[in-house]
């Protein structure tokens, strides 16, 4: 096995490094011309494509190493990815108290339940070369749902402070009072989605299909796969951005109705006692 | 209408508009009278201020009190803490005698109305935030009530008239109204003039004093108007960095003013 893979990094690494290089140089031309606009994305940007490469070596060495093992292992690698996911998204709501736990629980159940139904129906093979590639897509598009959530609700609550507190002082449940919010920040992750969905094949073909193809599945085939991986993501993003819009909504209240999200206030900032 | 009860445990009257002759003017028969809302050495504070520092006071059924005081006195946080729409760090209200936490949040803010500084109306009709409150508890309200409500804040027909084509004192008088709609037994109120202009401001003044008065409601008032604190208030207690450093007949006030 470790003879395969020092082969698979012998030949082809060095062509894509190769092409990793040429990638590389394009996303700093852009750079420079963004800089020329006095939008400085340097270091981030620097960083992210480091970050993004090693990341990505390290996963296809991991990937080469586990090519053969049982779907179990892939499971628990897709389980580490959604974790990885929950501390990405969870950047989003700083100062929420749980931030980490709720957005796991959100991206593991919309990625879960998803990945559960397809690999039911057959529709996903428990291999893990098909398997982790395949729940990695999902999994990072439940993570950007679970954000693109919290943000909005987030926007939206401090944004509507006033009108929230009015319906509290009337005696609505704070659920009423943020109603129209957590529609909001529901339909602000699947947007993203839904669009994604509507220009399938118009103004992309995305990489699942071309790889069918490549590796001689029908065409057809390849394109109607391809049309259930984006509609899973569309009900994955779904899942993780409804439930985690619903469990940050519960901790916005303390348990007698207050509000506590508010402008420049972290959730739940701490009360401090009162000196004599 | 009743009016002034001294404080029990309040910190002696410190300001010299507030001699103690003053406190004396006080009517006889206020020891007849029910007590609406009572602090006791009610307090808050967040991370690193005080926003209300150990108050203690009584407001009479039938009672207006006006808490007046420098901007970042603790007016409104005072306000926001009597309807539990911030939590105290300290201390306590009773209402009718009963401790607050021992009534559901949402019990307590139907019998605590509040009005606030800016009306922060829900988006559609005005007969639809009127009925709000009641909805919240599963009541329908009829026309004849909306109606009546809407009489009352001088705003008549004026049920399907979209909230967004509202004037800010126009507004204000929706906001009252919904507030009534929810037949408080206590109406607090968050300088609810201060974002008018002056006429606008005394009409909503003189109406909110017609209400509380035909309906003899207790009312805790937020101004920094001292002029309007003696217009409408029995009493005013003076706040000075979340402290009560005075409370005075309104007479006191007028004096002093």
């Amino acid at each position: 096995m470790l003879a395969d893979l020092m082969h698979t990094l012998s030949s082809d690494v060095r062509m894509g490094m190769a092409q990793a290089a040429g990638a590389v140089i394009l996303c700093l031309t852009v750079v420079l011309i963004c800089r020329r606009f006095a939008v400085h994305v340097e270091r981030e940007t620097v960083l992210s494509l480091l970050r993004g490469l090693v990341q990505m070596v390290f996963v296809g060495m991991v990937l080469a190493l586990l090519l053969h093992r049982n779907a179990l292992v892939g499971m628990l690698i897709l389980l580490a990815m959604s974790f990885a996911a929950a501390v990405t998204a969870s950047r989003r709501a700083q100062g929420l108290k749980d931030a980490l736990l709720l957005c796991f629980y959100a991206i593991a159940a919309g990625a879960g339940v998803v990945i559960a139904g397809m690999l039911a129906t057959g529709a996903l093979k428990p291999d893990i070369a098909i398997l982790v590639p395949v729940g990695s897509m999902i999994i990072a598009n439940a993570m950007n749902a679970c954000a693109q959530s919290i943000e909005r609700f987030n926007a939206d609550v401090t944004a509507h402070v006033g009108q929230i507190e009015a319906g509290l002082a009337l005696g609505a449940e704070p659920a009423v009072t943020v109603a129209p919010y957590v529609q909001s920040a529901v339909y602000a992750s699947l947007l993203p989605r839904l669009d994604m969905l509507k220009s399938l094949g118009l103004v992309w073909i995305p990489g699942v299909m071309a790889g069918m193809m490549v590796s001689g599945a029908s065409p057809i085939y390849a394109g109607i796969y391809q049309f259930i991986l984006v509609a899973m993501i569309l009900a994955a993003s779904g899942i993780a951005g409804l439930i985690v819009t619903v469990l940050i909504r519960r901790r916005a209240f303390s348990p007698a109705a207050q509000l506590t999200l508010r402008p420049g206030e972290p959730h739940n900032s701490k009360l401090a006692p009162v000196k004599a | 209408m009743s009016h002034a009860t001294p404080i029990k445990s309040a910190p002696v009257i410190e300001c010299a508009e507030c001699a103690p002759e003053e406190a004396d003017r006080r009517p006889t028969d206020w020891t007849a009278q029910a007590i609406a809302v009572e602090t006791k050495n009610l307090s808050r504070a967040v991370v690193d201020k005080v926003l209300v520092r150990d108050i203690s006071v009584q407001v009479q059924k039938g009672e207006v009190l006006a808490v007046v005081g420098p901007s970042g006195a603790g007016k409104s946080s005072f306000l926001r803490l009597l309807n539990r729409l911030d939590e105290a760090t300290g201390g306590t209200v009773l209402l009718g005698g009963e401790d607050y936490r021992a009534i559901a949040p949402r019990e307590l803010r139907r019998r605590i109305g509040m009005v606030m500084q800016m009306a922060y109306l829900f988006p559609g009709t005005v007969a639809g935030n009127i009925a709000f409150g009641p909805r919240q508890r599963h009541e329908t309200m009829s026309q004849e009530h909306i109606k009546a409500l809407l009489d009352r804040v001088a705003l008549p027909g004026y049920q399907d008239r979209d909230v967004s084509t509202l004037s800010g004192g126009e507004a204000q008088r929706v906001s009252l109204a919904r507030t009534l709609a929810n037949s408080p037994e206590v109406l607090l109120l968050d300088e609810p003039t201060s974002a008018l202009d002056e006429a606008t401001a005394r009409e909503i003044e003189e109406l909110v004093l017609g209400v509380i008065r035909e309906r003899q409601m207790t009312c805790v008032i937020v101004t920094h108007n001292m002029q309007q604190a003696a217009r409408i208030a029995d009493r005013t207690m003076y706040l000075e960095a979340g402290k009560l450093v005075a409370i005075v007949p309104t007479n006191g006030v007028s004096h002093a003013g």
